[in-house]
């Protein structure tokens, strides 16, 4: 357990000295500030019945009930977070990978005494904490601050916090196999930025397929099951934000499959190569 | 007790490119054994194989055949590596990290407890001289700091194994001298070094014993004494020789005029076949009352033993 809660705080101690995540700690600081003091409620018998924002009401609030806006701004943070957090914290996270693997770093990494895929996983660990904690951080924060002024308790925003934070291991396991396989931080990126592209792509799928040949709507099919079903997972983001059902889990089941098959791949690959 | 490191047919190689691949024997059938308690120095040219024998050893490449154990571990085994420390040549540590919070990680790594790393830490960075400097961050460092605190972090686990891959590389007279003496201190502590260095007048003053490796093959291989010996040439320091001896005895000793001598005494160099033969030069001497101080073996610097051993014989 020790090699593994040191390469946790090496990660986390490279993560913070890299300014986007500083940026990203600060931009969400200011975030909760800004829901904590410049959203005002005025909350009568559980019903909004006042609302300002940075000192100014709203033209109309005609059919806003306080659930409403609660969800509604729960939603609108989710929603920032998925993609914007998301894409932030791969551009961030990215060039790790490929400076572990520089020649004097994982020359010494290596000599320690532990296995190989220990050593990998690990570092890979340490990279979802730091992007869990930032999650958390944010995400939690908004909740308790609005179910605390409001007395809103949302409890499914919370299961968002996990979709989050398991949907940026997903595609952080494309980083993890192209830095591994390439050492190449640029191409890691253009790979998981792309496959994000491509599930918008994918999204689509039901109408696209019906206007597709049989081999045309059997090769989309195919890619649709063993990619990462990284745009439709917001649907899912959105509706357990507004504590609305989920209709479907299976594009987070997919998308945390082929996670797991890059996973493997790059251990594979990180454990087979030489350095 | 089991070889410190025991190589046996050790084979890599490398291969590269996909469509014109090339291949290259970095290492060649390499046996080597080293007890535990040496202090031993792996030399040769750039290319020889020295970085690829270190890095199959520490598991860091994998080999084509043969095997390797540590302390009777097998390499590929990570708790061989349980015993180990380990400076390579060109090494990286996190810039932000203080000398202290550095030390603490790698400590961590090797598997030291937090209590033991609460002592060491201090221990070591005054043993390298950088107590001052404990709470410095490593990326202010020079390159003769790094190569001092490298020494620590690969000190952290007490190893009874250390690889040092050029430790004095860019280490100022000084710091060198700092880095021989606790090498030499670890010696006597029973630790077993191995040093990868080119730095030959270094591995002189530490190592006991030397392997040379030459196209991926280990070509000569003992102890520093034995292989700088000239055979049979012997470094005499008497009183003057008396005219009246015999010219089979002149023939045989020629004047070391470079060399400087005691007041009232001369060196010479004998050349002898057998040590009968030696002996019997002596008490020839002795019968004309020449008075000797000394004589011991000739030895060659190892540098000089080494280019004779790399260079391609002349045409």
């Amino acid at each position: 357990m020790q090699p593994t809660l040191g390469l946790i705080y090496l990660t986390f101690r490279e993560l913070w000295a890299k300014k986007v995540v500083l940026g990203l700690f600060l931009i969400s600081s200011l975030l909760l500030v800004m829901v904590a003091f410049a959203l005002n409620l005025d909350v009568v018998d559980g019903s909004l019945a006042g609302l300002r924002l940075f000192g100014q009401a709203p033209g109309t609030m005609e059919g806003l009930s306080l659930e409403k806006l609660v969800f509604g701004v729960e939603a609108a943070v989710a929603g920032a977070a998925y993609w914007l957090g998301i894409l932030l914290a791969l551009f961030a996270t990215a060039p790790l990978i490929v400076s572990m693997l520089e020649r004097g770093h994982i020359d010494l990494l290596l000599s320690k005494p532990m296995s190989r895929s220990t050593l990998f996983l690990s570092h890979v660990a340490g990279v979802w904490a730091a992007v869990a904690v930032l999650t958390v951080y944010l995400l939690g924060g908004v909740w308790a601050i609005m179910s605390i002024k409001t007395g809103v308790w949302n409890g499914s925003f919370l299961i968002s916090i996990g979709l989050v934070v398991v949907m940026f291991g997903v595609m952080y396991s494309t980083v993890a196999l192209m830095g591994v396989w390439t050492e190449s931080t640029a191409l890691a990126l253009i790979v998981s930025y792309g496959l994000i592209f491509a599930s918008l792509v994918l999204a689509g799928h039901e109408a696209i397929v019906a206007e597709l040949g049989l081999v045309g709507s059997t090769a989309f099919n195919v890619l649709y099951h063993i990619l990462p079903n990284f745009a439709e997972v917001t649907t899912m983001v959105a509706n357990l934000s507004r504590a609305e059902p989920v209709s479907s889990w299976y594009p987070l089941t997919s998308s945390v499959l082929f996670g797991l098959v890059a996973y493997a791949l790059a251990t594979w690959q990180f454990v087979r190569r030489d350095f | 007790m089991p070889d410190a490191v025991s190589v046996d047919g050790l084979e890599k190689t490398y291969r590269s490119g996909l469509f014109r691949p090339t291949t290259v024997h970095a290492l060649q059938g390499v046996d080597l054994a080293l007890e535990p308690g040496r202090v031993f120095g792996l030399l040769g040219p750039n290319g020889a194989g020295k970085t690829t024998l270190v890095k199959v050893l520490l598991g860091i490449v994998q080999a084509s055949a043969g095997t390797a154990t540590l302390f009777g571990t097998p390499v590929t085994d990570h708790q061989a590596r349980q015993r180990v420390g380990y400076l390579p040549e060109k090494h990286t540590f996190p810039e932000l990290l203080t000398a202290r919070q550095m030390l603490d990680v790698y400590g961590q790594m090797g598997r030291v407890p937090a209590e033991h790393r609460a002592t060491r830490i201090p221990d070591l960075l005054d043993k390298v001289g950088l107590s001052a400097q404990a709470e410095r961050k490593i990326g202010t460092f020079s390159k003769g700091m790094l190569q001092r605190v490298g020494l620590a972090q690969a000190l952290m686990n007490s190893p009874d194994l250390l690889f040092l891959d050029e430790p004095t590389d860019g280490v100022d007279p000084v710091g060198r001298r700092a880095i021989r003496d606790l090498l030499v201190w670890l010696r006597d502590e029973g630790t077993t070094i191995f040093i990868n260095s080119h730095l030959l007048s270094e591995v002189e003053k530490v190592c006991g014993e030397v392997a040379i490796m030459n196209e991926g093959q280990l070509v000569k291989q003992g102890a520093i004494s034995e292989l700088t010996a000239v055979e049979r040439e012997y470094r005499l320091v008497c009183t003057a020789l008396p005219d009246d001896l015999p010219e089979a005895v002149h023939q045989r000793i020629t004047p070391l005029d470079n060399e400087t001598a005691p007041e009232g005494l001369r060196s010479w160099r004998v050349a002898s076949d057998t040590r009968t033969d030696l002996n019997a030069l002596i008490d020839t001497l002795r019968a004309h009352d020449v008075e000797i101080e000394a004589i011991d073996p000739v030895r060659r610097s190892l540098e000089d033993y080494f280019i004779d051993v790399v260079s391609p014989p002349a045409a």
